[in-house]
């Protein structure tokens, strides 16, 4: 009798736990989301996740809450922050919803990106809501720039990857989920320049250090004032790190080019030699200024200079 | 027009078959959008190179963009394009059938424009004061097509393909392949500097083609999310040669002394090419994983890649690895972890060269055969550690340690081979007040030594007479250009051993529709290792973005940045005393 007495009693309190319960779980249903939020459960179905849902047997009977979490708190005083958000990065964790579903290898390291460890959320970039004839991503270059200002100053310099022309987009070369690397998937940051620009990879006879140490080094990617978006105009970027030589700074005239004479030659470096440095070019000689598999003329120097 | 009619002749195909593919699914929506316009373009100015990406024809052209997208029960077909002109093209196309099947194939093309360097520097003759007459050595140069009009045309065709290969193990098939196409010509130079220092300006024609292909398989094993990418990259120039004339080896001031200066090069008196791009091919293989480790994620990479100059059969293996490791210590903790290790090895080879000065008598002749080592041999590790702490509702504090190492096996001018150490921290505040706005200020600082460096790179002392040179021809005091290498002791760098620099940030957000971004970023560094040379960089960029979205369909953005950079920067002082 009192085992009985003690199964009816805890029947009693499962039963009304499970009713409690179910009133949780049933949460709110998404006619009283829309008497609020309108613009987007009209549409709903016409968005990318809408389409999905309906393809997906056991998704068909996803609601709002499917993502958002019960919106009874949410209901109650009408704060946004009581209702799970996305969107929010206020919200230690409610970004990282979206990879519950979202879990390719596409957003493996997204946990160890710049921009998932920068407050971002998903719907930074992407518009979820928006139905699917508008892009699901944002305009992708204008919303990089938008936070990287700094790149948006560049991407105006003289010479520059034609990102604000629309001809080529950040996404070419940047992985905006997150990279094992800072980049790209390889290591080496030079593999991201030779993805596009291969010809400059080699391996060639002849090197040229930086190119192997990391395009940088010459190049600023996003905008230069320089030409080839180099960081300085030549010559001055060249002479960062090698002497002029003496070809470049001969003292000298425009004038007669007439037979050649042998005089004694004695000339020094003066203030105009400097003035012939200054305005060459290293690579109207030096060419092949990325590597060669073709010696340059003069022995004494190895075939190593470049220019042919 | 003759490429126009083919583009649109693409977009006919890319529709119908669209229509076949989809045909069963039944469209239920659909919609599509056509522009026609078009647009004149005046191009006068010599200066081509400014504006290298907005070249237009002086001409009036139609200009025009079409874009179509039906959705099925359960797929979405979208399409499109955009013509501006012959040059300038944009298609795409994209499919996607439930999460089984994805495919997207985009075009596009662009124009480069290139100025032309008519070389009027190299017009010289050497001056002499002493004598008050112009003498000595000439720079002149040849101009064979000076009204060229240079650019390069560049095409790209990039297809990517997702199926879902089994539902059980969530096994997904991705490939992806990407074609460059360049055509065009540009200007090519030759210099023959024995005799005189003389270039040869000339149109080259530019024809070459890129294939990066990419094919894998991912899929969800145990508790692995593992998978497996093969990577193939062939560069393929398919230019015709650019052939110039090498001078004979001549006194360059009396012409004469032939069998003086012949043995000092490695080719005269010859027809030669130049310029030449090797073909060249990569191939790659990685595996990728990751998995949920306690209350973490540990993702990485191991990958192996191969490249190979075809022209010369050189060969560079790399090998890489990436580990990195998430994990919440509680709640409000989080800590990231990253150990990335690779290493470089590209061939060898040894360069057999004429020796200078042999057979002439009176002389120590000088071999110059060399073996080449590769710069790019180098071992490099990289370690870090962020910890993330949200503090409050409102407040979460970062930081970050790192270590860097770069360590190299040959390295041209330094002897003991060069190692690079980066030893970096930054701290990161943001501050959140719900979603009306948010701020954040981030400080790095990194302290690095022995960067990159040109090794004994310049501080030439005067040769005549040094008692350290000893002249080659025992008859006389010559000293050879190449033996002031020598006296030079001078590294030299402008990479820096200090870097300082923050970034600070406040979006303020009065509605929903309407958001203020400002920003300040700036960046110290500075390297005062060097004996006798500063190296300092600035820059400072302020930055203010207003976007405002009225209406769903309707989003204004506009922004100004200010960048300002200095840098102060070592130059070599120009020497003639050869």
């Amino acid at each position: 009798m009192k085992n009985k007495v003690c199964s009816g009693l805890l029947l009693m309190i499962v039963f009304v736990i499970l009713l409690t319960s179910q009133s949780i779980l049933a949460g709110v249903s998404d006619e009283v989301c829309s008497s609020c939020h309108d613009e987007v459960t009209s549409d709903f179905g016409a968005t990318a996740h809408g389409i999905y849902f309906s393809s997906k047997s056991h998704l068909s009977d996803a609601t709002c809450e499917t993502c958002h979490g019960s919106g009874i708190d949410h209901i109650e005083d009408g704060n946004p922050e009581m209702i799970i958000n996305p969107a929010n990065s206020g919200q230690f964790g409610a970004k990282e919803l979206c990879l519950t579903c979202h879990k390719s290898h596409k957003f493996n390291n997204w946990n160890f990106s710049a921009h998932g460890n920068a407050d971002l959320t998903c719907a930074d970039c992407h518009t979820v809501h928006a139905k699917v004839e508008k892009h699901v991503v944002k305009r992708s270059s204008d919303n990089c720039l938008k936070c990287h200002t700094d790149v948006r100053a560049s991407l105006s310099m003289p010479s520059h990857h034609p990102i604000g022309e629309g001809k080529l987009e950040c996404v070419d070369c940047h992985g905006a989920h997150g990279e094992p690397a800072r980049l790209t998937m390889d290591n080496s940051g030079a593999e991201l320049c030779y993805s596009c620009h291969a010809e400059k990879e080699g391996p060639f006879v002849y090197e040229h250090a930086p190119v192997m140490e990391d395009c940088m080094i010459c190049h600023s990617p996003h905008g230069t004032i320089a030409d080839n978006l180099l960081k300085q105009s030549e010559p001055s970027l060249c002479l960062s790190c090698h002497p002029m030589h003496f070809h470049a700074t001969v003292v000298s005239v425009d004038g007669d080019f007439a037979t050649p004479q042998a005089p004694e030659r004695a000339g020094t470096s003066d203030y105009d030699s400097m003035e012939r440095g200054f305005t060459t070019k290293c690579t109207q000689c030096h060419t092949e200024i990325h590597g060669s598999d073709l010696p340059s003329q003069a022995t004494s120097t190895g075939g190593q200079a470049l220019t042919r | 027009m003759k490429s126009m009619l083919k583009f649109v002749f693409v977009l006919v195909v890319l529709l119908l078959a669209s229509s076949i593919v989809f045909a069963g699914d039944g469209p239920t929506t659909e919609s599509y959008s056509i522009w026609i316009g078009g647009h004149y373009t005046e191009f006068s100015d010599y200066a081509k190179k400014v504006g290298e990406y907005n070249k237009g024809d002086n001409e009036t052209l139609p200009e025009f963009a079409l874009n179509y997208l039906s959705t099925g029960s359960n797929s979405i077909f979208r399409f499109t394009s955009h013509y501006y002109d012959n040059k300038n093209a944009f298609a795409k196309l994209q499919s996607t059938i439930s999460d089984k099947m994805k495919l997207s194939v985009q075009y596009r093309s662009l124009l480069k424009q290139e100025g032309q360097d008519l070389l009027t520097n190299i017009e010289a003759r050497e001056y002499l004061p002493a004598t008050d007459a112009l003498s000595g050595k000439m720079l002149t140069h040849d101009i064979q097509d000076p009204n060229a009009d240079y650019n390069t045309h560049r095409q790209e065709i990039l297809t990517k393909f997702s199926l879902l290969l089994s539902e059980k193990n969530n096994v997904r098939l991705n490939a992806t392949h990407r074609m460059i196409l360049k055509n065009g010509h540009e200007q090519k130079i030759a210099s023959t500097h024995c005799f005189s220092c003389h270039l040869t300006s000339m149109s080259a024609e530019v024809n070459n083609t890129q294939h990066n292909l990419e094919v894998g398989v991912d899929a969800d094993v145990a508790n692995f999310n593992i998978g497996y990418q093969f990577g193939y990259r062939l560069y393929d120039p398919q230019n015709s040669k650019s052939i110039t004339y090498y001078d004979d080896a001549r006194h360059p001031t009396n012409g004469g002394s032939g069998g003086e200066f012949g043995p000092r090069v490695i080719y005269e008196d010859t027809e030669a090419e130049f310029s030449v791009v090797p073909k060249t091919e990569k191939m790659s293989h990685k595996v990728k994983f990751k998995r949920n480790v306690g209350q973490g994620y540990l993702a990485g990479v191991i990958g192996y890649a191969s490249a190979e100059n075809k022209f010369t059969s050189l060969k560079t293996n790399s090998y890489s690895s990436i580990f990195n490791y998430a994990t919440f210590l509680d709640m409000k903790t989080k800590l990231i972890t990253k150990v990335a290790l690779s290493k470089f090895d590209s061939d060898s080879i040894y360069i057999d060269l004429p020796t200078f000065r042999e057979g002439l008598a009176d002389s120590n002749y000088v071999d110059f055969d060399f073996t080449r080592y590769s710069a790019l041999n180098r071992t490099n590790v990289n370690l870090s550690a962020e910890l993330i702490k949200r503090m409050n509702a409102k407040t979460t504090l970062s930081g970050l340690i790192g270590y860097d190492i770069v360590n190299r096996d040959n390295y041209p001018t330094v002897d003991d081979g060069l190692s690079t150490k980066k030893l970096y921290l930054q701290g990161k505040l943001k501050y959140r007040q719900g979603l009306s706005m948010r701020s954040s200020l981030k400080v790095r600082f990194e302290k690095i030594s022995d960067p990159f460096v040109s090794g004994r790179g310049f501080f030439e002392e005067a040769g005549h007479g040094d008692a350290r040179l000893e002249p080659l021809v025992p008859t006389s005091n010559w000293v050879f250009y190449f033996q002031r290498e020598s006296l030079r002791y001078q590294d030299i760098t402008t990479l820096p051993t200090q870097v300082l620099s923050f970034d600070w940030n406040m979006s303020y957000n009065p509605s929903m529709k309407l958001s203020a971004t400002f920003g300040l970023k700036g960046k110290l560094d500075k390297n005062d290792d060097l004996d006798s040379l500063d190296v300092e960089h600035s820059s400072f960029i302020p930055s203010i973005t207003v976007m405002y979205n009225p209406t769903e369909r309707f989003s204004m953005h506009t922004g100004y940045s200010y960048n300002y950079d200095k840098s102060r920067l070592p130059i070599t002082v120009a020497v003639f005393d050869g």
